[in-house]
């Protein structure tokens, strides 16, 4: 390791601390009784997400970041508003069945956090890999373009984490 | 200004009562676990959303807000990981329909 690259995670370590803290503040309160159990959970939340994303693996692009959040946020709508429309429909309009999708992100904590984000977009629900390790999603419409969607997802979100800099 | 937001948050929380109530009606009717997972995570997730939003208005405290939205993430995070699992069991247990 060298000393920029000790530097860099030091930066992390501690960008990463003072943001549980904030987060433990925001939920618990400023309460300075609960301060010592606030800084032994941001301690092990930090150890953790130290050990599950390593610093300076990706660098996010907040510009990106900030367009694939406002993306996703206007898609969850969708899902929801898509969801409860089929629900109340007294017909009952469902065409399900499983979509098979291979991820250009390797299995790991980056794939695993889009398979998260992909259970909340509209119609898709990731139920595990197959044997070739594609993706099988779940979709309330198969008639829908869903691996063409995904792989759109998929290359925006990855943008948005700085990943395409890195795997080129 | 007041009066405003309190007609937001009745109408916003109003909403997000419909969607809680529209993700119940498919877990009813949806046929199968896998379905059902779609109708609970996206519409209630929705829901929610839409209830933190009306309630947002409410909060006396800058900090109150924060952790309402916190609160919403964190549902957020775990129903889209919850559900995954939950996807991956039944696809192993369940016949597919």
């Amino acid at each position: 390791m060298t000393p920029a690259d000790g530097n860099a995670t030091r930066r992390a370590v501690f960008a990463r601390a003072v943001g549980f803290i904030v987060l433990w503040l925001a939920l618990a309160g400023p309460a300075p009784a609960d301060l010592p159990a606030g800084v032994v959970a941001a301690a092990a939340a930090t150890w953790v997400s130290l050990r599950l994303v390593p610093p300076s693996a990706w660098r996010v692009r907040p510009a990106a970041l900030a367009r694939f959040v406002v993306r996703f946020l206007v898609q969850s709508v969708i899902a929801g508003v898509d969801v409860a429309r089929r629900a109340l429909d007294p017909r009952l309009p469902l065409r399900t069945g499983f979509v098979s999708y291979a991820p250009h992100l390797p299995p790991g904590p980056a794939q695993s956090a889009f398979c998260t984000l992909t259970s909340l977009l509209p119609g898709t629900v990731p139920c595990g890999t197959d044997d070739s390790g594609a993706l099988v999603i779940h979709c309330l419409d198969v008639d829908q373009f869903v691996a063409s969607q995904l792989a759109k997802e998929e290359t925006l979100f990855v943008h948005a984490c700085g990943g395409d800099r890195d795997n080129d | 200004m007041s009066l405003l937001l309190d007609i937001f948050t009745v109408v916003a929380v109003s909403l997000g009562a419909v969607f809680f109530l529209a993700g119940a009606v498919g877990l009813l009717r949806f046929p199968d676990t896998l379905t059902r997972l779609h109708a609970l995570t996206k519409a209630d997730n929705v829901g929610l959303g839409l209830i933190v939003l009306g309630l947002l208005p409410q909060t006396e405290r800058p900090l109150a807000a924060v952790k309402l939205i916190v609160a919403w993430l964190l549902v957020q995070l775990a129903s889209g990981t919850v559900s995954q699992l939950i996807a991956r069991t039944a696809r192993r247990t369940e016949p597919p329909a």
